[in-house]
């Protein structure tokens, strides 16, 4: 055995757990031994330079180790595999879009609350600046996250094998393996982790985006606002959770729910118009006199667009499963 | 047949000979096969087998349970010797009753398609 076989065995078992590795190992070597000594025949002693050139061939017709290493691990070559893949263009269509609507509305509030004269111009840099950096990291952040899902989803794909009994199907299957009920329970967990996260605005302090300086870390809500206010708010959202943990628990949606849905959106759209109209919602430490209206306006504009956003997406997502 | 053509038979014959390996192997293990011993068996059979596919696809059915694996010291070279299980003779009998089923549709489609 030359140091050449060895290298070869090596480059194999390094990718591979550690308890399979000494197996493997001497497996495939005393594999290439057999090839070799196949090769060299049972006649006359052979040479070095005869034994080594078999040791080329049969190295060479084992193939790349690399490859032969990702036959044994039996991993998927590729990030997002067939199955996840309906989750992370879902997750794109869904995230993404949010993400855009959140980040800028952020950077316009903050923007306007720390530059006592707001220029379109520096207003508009900041904002696309900031917007893109937070798209991609939200896509890298999916992709990582649905990536690793993957690991565990489609190893075992090539372990089935052909012919092997299976359970006759049933209608009951149609609960088993709705891909629909998969993606509407995904739907259901992502939409409760972002009605949490916006339960948690108004307790969020600004210190925790770098801008603590402009009210001394106090939250980016007008600390006298009226309680009924928050209440009204968290009422909203805690109802909208109601809607989402029933579609959770039947893996399926309905026209009542949808509609429901949609209700509370525009009622909540409603309440936070009214509010930001009449109540001096954000600190006013971020609120400069001269911008307070602009600030206002564009805080209602975003919320609308989201809202109507929102309903166009429920609404073709409805009439494309039906 | 033109470079395009032998390229999506040659696509064809693996997908078709990908299940065969599997099927084969659980078939020659009935008698205990080493790796090389059994690769040479598949290909004299006239079934062509690559070493890199068929190692690491005993190993897949040694953990699937379908084959026992035991490393024979008593030689002069150690080798690792595969058996078939009891379940894996039952996978191989069920493939067994499939190919033979397979054979007479294909047999029978090819007739009725033969003008």
């Amino acid at each position: 055995m030359s140091a050449l076989t060895d290298i070869y065995v090596d480059t194999v078992i390094g990718h591979l757990p550690e308890k399979s590795r000494d197996d493997i190992a001497a497996e495939i070597k005393a594999t290439i031994n057999d090839m070799v000594e196949d090769r060299l025949g049972d006649g006359s002693p052979s040479t070095d330079s005869q034994t080594a050139a078999a040791e080329r061939e049969v190295l060479e017709e084992l193939g790349d180790p690399v490859l032969l290493s990702r036959e044994y691990t039996n991993s998927p070559q590729h990030l997002i595999g067939p199955n996840s893949y309906p989750l992370f263009i879902w997750s794109l269509r869904w995230v993404l879009p949010a993400v855009a609507a959140l980040s800028v509305l952020t950077n316009v509030i903050v923007h306007i609350g720390s530059t006592p004269q707001v220029q379109l111009g520096a207003l508009l840099g900041q904002t696309i600046g900031s917007t893109i950096t937070a798209l991609l990291t939200a896509f890298a952040a999916i992709t990582i996250l649905i990536g690793l899902g993957d690991r565990n989803k489609d190893g075992g794909a090539a372990e089935k094998l052909p012919g092997s009994k299976s359970e006759p199907w049933r209608v009951d299957d149609l609960h088993r393996k709705d891909v629909r009920g998969s993606q509407i329970r995904a739907e259901a967990i992502l939409n409760l982790i972002f009605l949490v996260l916006l339960a948690l605005i108004p307790l969020i302090p600004t210190s925790l985006v770098y801008v603590g300086h402009l009210n001394n870390g106090e939250t980016f809500i007008n600390p006298d606002l009226g309680s009924g206010w928050l209440l009204g708010y968290w009422g909203f959202l805690a109802l909208m959770a109601v809607i989402e943990v029933i579609k959770l628990a039947r893996s399926s949606t309905s026209a009542v729910l949808i509609i429901t849905g949609v209700v509370l959106d525009v009622a909540m759209a409603v309440f936070l118009t009214i509010a930001l109209l009449t109540q001096q919602v954000l600190h006013p430490d971020l609120t400069s006199a001269s911008s307070a209206e602009v600030q206002q306006i564009i805080t209602v504009i975003a919320i609308w667009a989201i809202v109507i956003w929102d309903q166009i997406s429920t609404w073709r997502a409805h009439r494309a499963n039906r | 047949m033109n470079e395009d053509e032998e390229q999506a038979l040659a696509t064809h014959e693996q997908e078709l000979r990908r299940g065969t390996v599997v099927f084969a192997s659980l078939v020659a293990c009935r008698q205990p096969q080493y790796g090389y011993s059994l690769l040479t068996t598949l290909t004299e059979a006239g079934i062509a087998t690559e070493a890199n596919t068929l190692y690491p696809l005993l190993r897949r059915l040694e953990k699937q349970g379908l084959l026992s694996a035991e490393w024979n010291t008593e030689q002069a070279r150690p080798r690792k010797y595969y058996n078939v299980t009891t379940s894996g003779a039952d996978v191989a009998a069920a493939l067994h009753s499939q190919w033979l089923e397979l054979n007479t549709s294909i047999t029978k489609l090819w007739k009725e398609g033969t003008p």
